[in-house]
């Protein structure tokens, strides 16, 4: 069965490489002639993914015989945790793009914000993971969550609204300098993570607390059987559940209309009577919230102003993988990044973000706008 | 002797040739760093602390002054600065430890990486560009960072690298110690502001502000978008790794974790508070930003130990002016000086007026 899915799998996709072929000859002799390159990158890259899945794959069976493929997928359930975060964090970097039209370098320290500001609350009510005190946990990182929403209302109310006039490269200079702020006013407000004051996020449930995946052995994918931590279960859940409310809201709300006619054209759009600022304040909020709730659910993790860095360096680079001008091609990105960092530490060990980064590199070379983005032509 | 010949040997007129001359500031502040050297070792009390933060401090002038001709000329906002500076700080450490080359030869060959490096990510920056532009750089540097941590047999890893021989030149007669390291730093400082200067105020500077401002203008009135951005991304990453080199011939350790992003978020800092555009500028600001802390702010004497104990009041400090530059005074340090000093003139001539009509009367012209 799991041999199946594998080979299934294979099979679609140099299903997919001969639909291409079949197109760029068709658009060749037939059609449109400038197509034709899109489609012969479609190829290469489709060729790419699938020599380097088979790779993956055998290295796999070399060193684990036939539960290459539990191993594969026990690596995919361990970075559901780090699929949560990168998925929180890169929304959030795109939703500030698209209202205020700049890459917020300084989401992390947001973010980071609200983890110290949970971290301290459940210092001071002296919680922990064990069974009965779950709920305080729970509250102290709403608490925190909470806390970066105001923050990041605060930031843009105070800054950010007042560089609408400056150029693209300027606004990622201030975020960048918002960066430099944070990091040493956090330290300040909170204090550094020592014994006497301990800066430390618990996981909602112990770590030996795990559920089985019966139906993986019932369905006869695989023979070994594999388990799940609750706490990666539950922030799986929290984070679909998330990002499902922001979605909804984007979609059918007029805040998100707001959103939307903000994105296209502000200037068009506070005249059409969208109150801009409210909007944006309420985007930088929203992104805040998002990523303290990322930061939070990073957990089991000691608090340091470095805790989300290498988080934004990969919601960046998803975020450029998917394409800044839509929704769904970050979050696509930000689910496949983290699998293949984790398969990739089979085939090249230590290396594996370096390699996926590089990877990343040479797709957004050969494509700049991203996997799901259209090519905007420039005015002069 | 004609009158005009006499006024042009005028001793005073000789000097003023010399002090407008436009490498005078350049050589003051060379001179300046080395006069400080030979106070200390003339015997005067200048703390080691401020010595080595003086050294440290040109070195990132070097690194600023790349950087300032990528991002106040080119308009192409980089954040892989760090990586590129500690690149060439662990390839010094690799050639002189493993293979024991000379120290010519290694500053030929970080040139050599550097122009090999500096292309590469100018073709990317044709491809990618704006505000991508950072994040893209932000993600190499991750790499080469990465490369400092995994790659042992190089860089040995995250336990750091110590050089544990000093160079040699001229067949053993002239041994690198760390005070003539600073002298050399301090003599390369002025060269490299000079290659500077004649960079900015050349054709090619004009073409790079040109791009900056429009590249679709700039490239609508001829100027080769691929040769200039190509010509801005190898001379800044030459300068950062060249100084990387220095960084460790006169520093002689290096660890992955000195090469973050925080680094290339100070050297941003100390070019734009000081002002972009302004070789002056760039000075003060990165003896702004590092000068002031790591000689003053960091020495355990000064103000009760007050900032030492609180490193975060100075980092904010930095995030503050970055944020009150841009929003409000586009320009920076450079630009206040400028201001400051017209003023004063300004109020000079006028009491001179003043005073010379107080002394000859109003009507005398």
């Amino acid at each position: 069965m799991g041999e199946f899915i594998l080979d299934f799998g294979i099979a679609s996709a140099v299903l997919f490489v001969a639909y291409n072929v079949f197109k760029v000859f068709f658009l060749k002799y037939f059609k449109n002639k400038g197509k034709v390159k899109g489609r012969a990158i479609n190829i290469v890259v489709a060729l790419l993914i699938i020599y380097t899945f088979v790779i993956i794959y055998q290295t796999a069976k070399d060193n684990y015989g036939d539960r290459a493929l539990a191993y594969m997928l026990l690596q995919l359930i361990n970075q559901i945790p780090n699929i949560a975060t990168l998925a929180l964090a890169t929304t959030a970097i795109v939703l500030i793009y698209k209202t205020s039209t700049t890459t917020n370098f300084a989401q992390s320290m947001m973010a980071t914000f609200g983890a110290y500001f949970a971290a301290k609350t459940i210092q001071y009510t002296g919680a922990r993971y064990e069974w009965g005190q779950t709920t305080t946990v729970v509250v102290a990182l709403l608490a925190g969550a909470l806390v970066a929403f105001l923050l990041g209302i605060f930031i843009d109310s105070v800054i950010i609204r007042y560089s609408k006039d400056k150029s693209p490269v300027g606004k990622q200079m201030i975020t960048m300098g918002l960066v430099i702020i944070l990091t040493g006013l956090m330290p300040i407000l909170f204090g550094t993570n020592s014994p006497t004051n301990p800066l430390n996020i618990p996981r909602l449930f112990p770590a030996n607390d795990q559920i089985p995946l019966t139906f993986l052995n019932t369905w006869g994918i695989i023979e070994m059987e594999l388990s799940m931590t609750r706490h990666a279960v539950y922030i799986m859940l929290f984070a679909i559940i998330l990002l499902a409310l922001l979605f909804s809201l984007l979609r059918f709300t007029k805040w998100g209309l707001g959103v939307r006619a903000t994105a296209s054209n502000e200037r068009v759009a506070s005249m059409m009577g969208v109150n801009t600022k409210l909007i944006t304040a309420l985007s930088w909020g929203i992104a805040g919230f998002l990523g303290g709730v990322a930061a939070i659910i990073k957990a089991p993790s000691s608090i340091g102003p470095a805790l989300m860095v290498s988080t934004q360096v990969n919601g960046f680079v998803a975020a450029v993988l998917g394409s800044f001008t839509s929704f769904a091609g970050p979050l696509i990105a930000s689910i496949l990044i983290p699998p293949l960092q984790g398969l990739l530490v089979t085939l090249v060990g230590a290396w594996n973000f370096a390699v996926v980064y590089a990877i990343i590199l040479a797709f957004v070379l050969i494509k700049p706008e991203g996997l799901f983005g259209k090519k905007v032509d420039k005015k002069v | 002797m004609t009158y005009e010949k006499q006024m042009k040997n005028n001793i005073n007129n000789k000097m003023m040739s010399i002090v407008k001359h436009p490498y005078f500031g350049f050589f003051l502040i060379a001179a300046l760093m080395l006069f400080v050297q030979l106070l200390r070792i003339a015997g005067v009390d200048v703390p080691i602390q401020t010595l080595r933060a003086f050294g440290k401090t040109m070195i990132y002038i070097i690194v600023g002054l790349g950087f300032s001709i990528l991002l106040g000329y080119g308009g192409l906002a980089s954040l892989g600065t760090a990586g590129f500076v500690g690149l060439g700080a662990y390839i010094l450490g690799y050639f002189t430890n493993q293979l024991g080359l000379s120290i010519f030869m290694i500053i030929l060959i970080s040139i050599v990486f550097a122009i090999i490096l500096g292309t590469i990510i100018g073709f990317i920056s044709l491809r990618i560009e704006g505000m991508y532009l950072a994040i893209i750089t932000l993600a190499i540097a991750q790499i080469i960072n990465e490369v400092f941590k995994n790659w042992i047999s190089f860089s040995n890893g995250v336990d750091g690298m110590i050089v544990n021989n000093r160079f040699v030149l001229f067949n053993q007669y002239v041994v690198l110690d760390q005070n003539l390291v600073f002298s050399v730093i301090a003599v390369i400082l002025f060269l490299v502001m000079i290659v500077t200067y004649n960079i900015m105020k050349s054709p090619t500077g004009r073409a790079l502000l040109a791009m900056r401002n429009s590249s679709s203008a700039a490239q609508a009135m001829g100027i080769s978008i691929f040769k200039f951005r190509l010509l801005a991304f190898i001379v800044s990453t030459v300068y950062a790794i060249f100084a990387g080199v220095l960084y460790l011939s006169y520093i002689p350790s290096t660890f992955p974790g000195d090469w973050t992003l925080s680094l290339s978020l100070l050297i941003l800092a100390a070019v734009i508070v000081g002002g972009s555009r302004s070789i002056y500028g760039i000075v003060m600001g990165t003896f702004l930003i590092f000068g002031l802390d790591l000689a003053l702010l960091q020495n355990r004497d000064n103000f009760g130990g007050f900032f030492v104990e609180n490193p975060e009041i100075t980092i904010m400090f930095n995030g503050i002016l970055i944020i009150l530059v841009i929003m409000f005074y586009r320009g920076g340090l450079i630009r206040l000086m400028n201001t400051l000093i017209a003023k004063v003139k300004g109020i000079y001539s006028k009491l001179n007026k003043k005073w010379r009509e107080y002394r000859y009367g109003t009507d005398i012209k």
